[in-house]
């Protein structure tokens, strides 16, 4: 095998990775905080892609502003999505579930109705190669690495330092022993909420500008998702980042060996047998 | 319940068998018909998904249990010229054998890692399948053969080739039957047993009751008649795609599971046949279509905290929720 494609392929992991990592955040906040499997989270990071693109494409909004826009937009959607869907619900696991099932029907359907079901792909964020000692590496994806990078490290700091931050780890190991302490509850899953669909939608729109955007992409990404907020282990944020390092290089450099379909096989085969002899996941609470 | 009210019972129900009879007399529409085989089909396989909840396990693969059942089936009768009416019932015995290879691992985590896990392996069938396109086609499976034909000699011969009302009184025999074991087995000895595991597996084993092997054998028996419904299925629609097994339609088994009502016997028949229908009754409004789907869910999940066929039970909620804590209020 090559260095350029070695070099490729390398890449293709680090931003792979970072996707993964991206939504898997969102989903891992939601899961730790409120106990939610949100399903919807594949629905907001479709969306999040599609807005992008009305602003970037049909508006003619430049494409960075309009990739900042399309985060606030739908971040704010997060807080009606935590009023309505999770709130009502609360302590109810599974009728919470079937109204996130809801809203990713509602939402596919508006989605191919409004725009149409047709493939459509957003414009490159940063065009051209990268060339380095003769490897040529699409600075598309180096760009959505460093996001994805960056847009954790801040994650990090935030809930490490901030009294948000620490307000949301509280309720994720104790929710009632959070409430004895005079913590709003309702405020904190609102800005996971938020902060979860503001980062799905990055997700989004950085995967629509290096593939492309369908009503249904949202589907293979959810599997993904929760592949590695198990494999990073329920309760651990920081974990999530080595989970989502080990499957997006898994997923990048097995289809050079097998099919796509057999790479899919393998990667759930290794995520199942993680959880059958750890549950608990790599870094999460003992089960 | 008073001896007044189990006659009412039995005589409601006869009544709708016997309406379920004589519908294609009434709707003779091959298209009404065709929904409703969906609907029957549909509601076996969700009525199994029950029953594995029942030892408390919600399992996420079950389409993909669906999947083996009709490929298995399929490859059969096709390849091996083998009678449907021989490979459907060894569709549903693959399925049950699946089920048992891959329950012993997954029955050892509990709850929502259960679920985690079946909703991985379900995928990991489905991708499977794709991998062994030899066998399974690269699209899907065509070809498939019809139920082979009936001869009762000097009587009548049923042929099952391009009609669909001799279709649909045999799946609504088969559902029934099905409906009629499944009930049974929640109400016996094993049932209750399931019950017991479901509501605190520690009690259970401290009275010696081998809980593990109880809910594999739940699963089991649970995957078994999804893959019988499954292989069924395919000798129906003669066509089989990986689609119809895979992730979202997994989800969308527990979700007919829960829309229904978890609680009941009727839960998942009212669930899948609702669920089911919708989407095809309203096809005509095309891309519209899921949006009346979405409402209805939505409406169902605000309106019926137990379900539709949680209805039924206003009264006894007060006693059930007393005796019934958080803790065996399982995440799906």
């Amino acid at each position: 095998m090559g260095i350029g494609l070695l070099g490729q392929v390398c890449v293709n992991a680090l931003m792979l990775s970072s996707i993964y990592v991206l939504m898997a955040l969102g989903f891992a906040l939601l899961l730790s905080i409120m106990g939610v499997l949100n399903f919807a989270h594949s629905v907001i990071y479709m969306v999040g892609g599609y807005v992008c693109y009305q602003l970037a494409v049909v508006a003619g909004v430049s494409q960075w502003l309009s990739l900042l826009l399309a985060t606030a937009i739908v971040g704010s959607f997060g807080l009606v999505l935590e009023r309505a869907c999770f709130r009502p619900f609360f302590g109810d696991p599974n009728r919470t579930m079937v109204m996130a099932l809801a809203l990713i029907v509602i939402m596919e359907s508006v989605v191919n109705i409004l725009v149409g079901s047709y493939v459509r792909s957003l414009p490159s964020f940063a065009p051209g190669v990268l060339r380095w000692q003769g490897v040529s590496i699409s600075r598309e994806r180096v760009v959505t690495f460093a996001i994805g990078a960056a847009l954790m490290a801040v994650l990090m700091t935030l809930i490490r330092k901030t009294r948000l931050g620490q307000q949301m780890l509280a309720v994720s190991q104790e929710p009632v022993g959070a409430v004895l302490q005079g913590i709003d509850i309702f405020r904190v899953s609102a800005v996971a909420t938020v902060i979860a669909c503001a980062l799905a939608a990055v997700a989004g729109s950085l995967m629509g500008a290096i593939i492309n955007l369908n009503p249904f992409m949202g589907d293979q990404m959810l599997v993904k998702a929760i592949e590695v907020v198990i494999v990073a282990g329920i309760g651990s944020i920081g974990g999530v980042a080595v989970a989502g390092l080990i499957l997006g290089t898994i997923d990048s450099f097995l289809p050079l060996l097998l099919s796509g379909s057999a790479t899919d096989a393998v990667g759930l085969a290794i995520v199942i047998l993680i959880l059958l002899f750890r549950p608990q996941g790599l870094f999460g609470h003992a089960v | 319940m008073n001896g007044r009210g189990k006659y009412a019972k039995k005589l409601t129900l006869a009544g709708l068998v016997l309406v379920l009879f004589l519908l294609p007399g009434v709707i003779g529409r091959p298209y009404y018909l065709h929904i409703s085989i969906m609907a029957l089909i549909y509601i076996i396989v969700v009525s199994s998904l029950r029953l594995i909840a029942l030892s408390g396990q919600i399992s996420v693969g079950h389409a993909a249990f669906m999947g083996i059942g009709a490929y298995f089936s399929g490859i059969l009768s096709k390849d091996l010229g083998l009678s449907p009416w021989l490979t459907i019932p060894m569709g549903g015995l693959a399925s049950m054998a699946a089920a048992v290879v891959m329950g012993y691992p997954f029955t050892r985590v509990r709850a929502i890692y259960f679920s985690m896990v079946s909703l991985f392996g379900g995928i990991m069938i489905v991708n499977l399948v794709r991998v062994a396109q030899r066998w399974t086609g690269a699209a899907g499976l065509a070809g498939i053969p019809p139920l082979s034909p009936i001869h009762i000699p000097g009587l009548i011969t049923i042929t099952f080739l391009g009609q669909k009302t001799p279709y649909y009184y045999f799946t609504l025999v088969l559902t029934l039957a099905c409906l009629v074991v499944l009930y049974r087995l929640e109400h016996c000895r094993v049932g209750m047993t399931w019950k017991g595991v479901a509501q605190s597996y520690l009690v259970a084993s401290s009275v010696g009751i081998n809980e593990a092997g109880l809910r594999v054998l739940s699963f089991a028996v649970g995957c078994f008649f999804a893959g019988l419904a499954g292989a069924w299925y395919a000798h129906y629609n003669l066509v089989v795609t990986p689609a119809t097994f895979g992730f979202l339609p997994s989800i969308f088994l527990v979700m007919y599971m829960l829309v229904g009502g978890r609680d009941r016997f009727a839960g998942p028949v009212v669930g899948a046949a609702i669920l089911v229908m919708i989407p095809e009754l309203f096809r005509s409004l095309k891309e519209f279509a899921p949006l009346i789907l979405g409402a209805v869910m939505v409406l169902v999940v605000f309106l019926m905290p137990r379900g539709i066929a949680g209805l039924f039970d206003w009264t006894k909620g007060i006693e059930r929720d007393a005796g019934r804590g958080k803790a065996t209020e399982h995440a799906a």
